[in-house]
């Protein structure tokens, strides 16, 4: 295979590839960023249906789930047709789903629309979109995927006010269609993927490849652990006596640096000074450290040393979530990534599924319950903070 | 025989009570409703005991005695809202206050009729005079014959009043005034809805939608809730019996109030209203029905957006690859997911992970 050095904004690390950053940074922005403010519609659910918080919040275990769990299928159709085609329908899909929702009945048609229409929607872009800003990259890869994913925390923080805003202004009906419409964005995000010509040969990963299945468990045990800090940080908080607004800061605090950590790793991981794994495994390290600190800091009943944690633990969760995607392709190569990355999502959401009894029902979950709780008792800052983060 | 306060629900038509007041059952007030139950009270409380005096068609009147009784089931009465049960004696509450500076507020929960008894102590001023005149007012006007000059003697000065507090104009602020300067207010009122929702509740035409009232759980549960809708300055009681279109589902600590097939004439303020043996406490909620066409707006608005993005990056493409046609095909189609193998060595430094060489 050539590679044509004349055509540089067309090559790895050129300029048409940052474009394709800023397109993943908006299309994760309202794929996560979206899922992760769904809470506030919520409680409206709970208050016109009439069905528990519970019922109410499978609705985003659904999409989260359906997300995940369709991945396989998304870098399947990639590799056998085109990326642009499979994210271009993957963002209608979406919008589909939201804009079916805002003409819901009952609490399954929401289930099937914004969980499983829109959940098969976001499983088509995310997983493509990332593989294909990977491909475009070899030097930058890391920095590319820290800056992009930087944009699920901003997306989340600036959409909580925005719909909050839909909501009193067109109840939750009408914010679902404009949602809906929001979310169709996405589809000139995968038009700008340029099509590519793709070897015929098939690409399967095998489960057989000793390093990618250790990854695999890695990465399979990561997520289990690594929404609970999230979760139980507002419920220890308060035990140990913090009031639910400092809680809630502390955990909001953790999301900001998140969003740091992700665009500093990456920066710093392409500087090469030190190999990526190593990068990664000092991260879930220190990630790891600082979890088993954060019960420590929470009974000593300082606050600033929670505070500290975690910020730190924040920062460092982050940092290794840039570094986690980057290292697929390192570990299997750019060629069978796509089918990597699918299959790694997976299996993320059956730990997602099987990790629930683990943390006390999915973690997702009990996180838009709490949400909503603090939203019912009226203490609206707290609920912003609590529903950005899950 | 005699009634006592028990309170019967009667599956007696209309017709046949009206032939029981015209007998002699005129003590009795009633409450008529088309083919409704008629619950029949017996008004006259406020003798000791009510005494159906028999009229003159005996057996007319024991006929229908027993028809009442066969139809009629006993309930028991819980002391409900509207219903003053002198019977029993009315409670005393005694609040002192002890006034610290120039003016305290002090605010005190009322549920049912009380005879409230209230104490201001004072300590006086420092330039005082010997004597000071002291009086109470209600709601900025001064009670009559409720003024007096005492004398101070170097202690606190004591003033207490007894108030009957019974109905809902007896509620309000009571202050006890000092010298014309230092005073006490006594805010006497029902127990308040807390957390009133300032922005409209909105939904659609020919939607439903559900608009909820609560009471703090601190705050003790009303006997009931009610609901009214503002017409003009007036507010109209809302009855589900009569309007089927509204339902109202009540817990003791909230209350909801669901309407159906909604039409924009339903915009406009509602009011709950938590009904304590004193008064009703109520919080306003603001009604919005609007049509699709409102979101709709929006939505085209992003969706033409789209489509033009679309069409924008597509065309920018087709231009430039016809640019480019003149250098061939190949050229067209970018090869980054195939890398050679010189970059897989460079790739990541001294990376020792086994990779698939292609």
């Amino acid at each position: 295979s050539v590679r044509r050095s004349s055509d540089d904004a067309d090559g790895p690390d050129g300029s048409w590839g940052w474009v394709l950053v800023g397109a993943l940074f908006v299309s994760t922005g309202l794929v996560f960023g979206l899922m992760r403010s769904l809470g506030i519609f919520f409680v409206e659910f709970v208050e016109y249906f009439e069905e528990s918080a519970q019922t109410i919040s499978w609705i985003s275990s659904t999409g989260l789930a359906a997300q995940q769990f369709f991945s396989p299928l998304g870098t399947a159709l990639c590799n056998a047709y085109n990326a642009r085609m499979v994210v271009m329908a993957g963002g209608c899909l979406a919008g589909l789903g939201l804009i079916l929702a805002s003409q819901a009945t009952c609490v399954l048609h929401l289930y099937l629309t914004m969980g499983l229409i829109s959940g098969l929607g976001w499983g088509l872009v995310f997983t493509p979109m990332v593989a294909t800003v990977m491909a475009n990259f070899t030097r930058h890869r890391a920095l590319a995927l820290g800056l992009a994913f930087s944009g699920i925390g901003i997306s989340s923080f600036a959409f909580n006010p925005l719909f909050q805003l839909l909501v009193e202004m067109y109840a939750w009906r009408g914010a679902l269609l404009i949602l809906g419409g929001l979310s169709l964005n996405i589809v000139p995000c995968g038009a700008l993927i340029r099509p590519q010509r793709r070897s015929k040969a098939r690409q399967k990963v095998g489960w057989t490849s000793r390093p990618y299945a250790t990854y695999t468990l890695a990465i399979v045990l990561l997520n289990i652990g690594y929404f609970v800090p999230y979760f139980h940080l507002v419920a220890h908080g308060r035990q140990a006596g913090f009031s639910e607004y400092q809680a809630a800061f502390v955990m909001s605090a953790a999301g900001a640096t998140d969003i740091l950590g992700r665009v500093v790793s990456g920066w710093f991981s392409d500087m090469g000074h030190f190999r990526l794994i190593h990068l990664l495994s000092f991260w879930v390290a220190l990630a790891g450290v600082f979890i088993m600190l954060l019960p420590v800091s929470s009974l000593s009943g300082s606050y600033a040393a929670l505070v500290l944690i975690s910020l730190l633990y924040g920062f460092s969760s982050g940092a290794l979530t840039s570094l986690a995607f980057a290292a697929v392709p390192l570990i299997v190569g750019v060629e069978r990534m796509m089918g990597a990355l699918g299959l790694l999502q997976l299996l993320e959401s059956a730990t997602g599924l099987l990790g629930a009894p683990l943390s006390g029902r999915s973690t997702l979950g009990r996180c838009t319950v709490l949400c909503l709780h603090y939203r019912k008792s009226n203490l609206h800052r707290v609920s912003n903070y609590v529903c950005t983060v899950c | 025989m005699f009634c006592s306060r028990i309170v019967l629900q009667c599956d007696i038509m209309a017709a046949s009570l009206a032939q029981l007041i015209e007998e002699g059952w005129g003590d009795y007030t009633m409450q008529q409703e088309e083919g409704e139950k008629i619950p029949c009270e017996k008004a006259a409380l406020g003798e000791d005991r009510g005494i159906i005096i028999m009229s003159p068609s005996w057996t007319q009147l024991l006929f229908q005695i027993l028809l009442l009784l066969v139809c009629c089931r006993h309930i028991n009465t819980k002391t409900s809202g509207a219903t003053p049960s002198p019977l029993a004696p009315v409670p005393t509450v005694a609040r002192s206050v002890v006034l610290k500076g120039e003016s305290q507020n002090e605010t005190i929960e009322v549920l049912n009729p009380i005879k409230l008894e209230l104490e201001c102590t004072w300590t006086g001023d420092q330039d005082k005079l010997p004597n000071i005149t002291v009086y109470w007012m209600k709601d900025e006007n001064e009670i009559e014959n409720s003024r007096l000059t005492v004398q101070l003697e170097n202690e606190p000065y004591n003033l207490k009043r007894e108030f009957s507090i019974e109905k809902e104009e007896n509620l309000g602020t009571y202050s006890c005034v000092f010298e014309n300067v230092s005073k006490i207010n006594f805010i006497l009122a029902a127990p308040q809805i807390g957390d009133v929702r300032e922005k409209p509740i909105v939904s659609y035409v020919g939607d439903y939608v559900v608009m909820t009232c609560k009471m703090e759980e601190s705050k003790p549960k009303p006997s009931s809730w009610n609901w009214y809708k503002k017409n003009g300055t007036d507010e109209e009681q809302i009855f589900p019996a009569e309007e089927p279109r509204y339902k109202i589902k009540n817990e003791d600590e909230k209350t909801k109030l669901v309407v159906h097939n909604l039409t924009e004439a339903d915009s406009g303020l509602y009011y709950c209203g938590a009904v304590y043996a004193i008064a009703t406490t109520k919080s306003p909620v603001k009604l919005k029905v609007i049509t699709y066409w409102e979101p709709l707006k929006p939505f085209l608005a992003i969706l033409a957006e789209v489509i033009v993005l679309v069409a924008i990056i597509l065309l920018c493409e087709k231009s430039q690859s016809k640019k480019d046609g003149a250098t061939g095909n190949e050229t067209n189609a970018d090869q980054t997911y195939t890398l050679t193998e010189g970059e897989n060595k460079d790739q990541e430094g001294n990376s020792s992970v086994r990779q698939r060489k292609v």
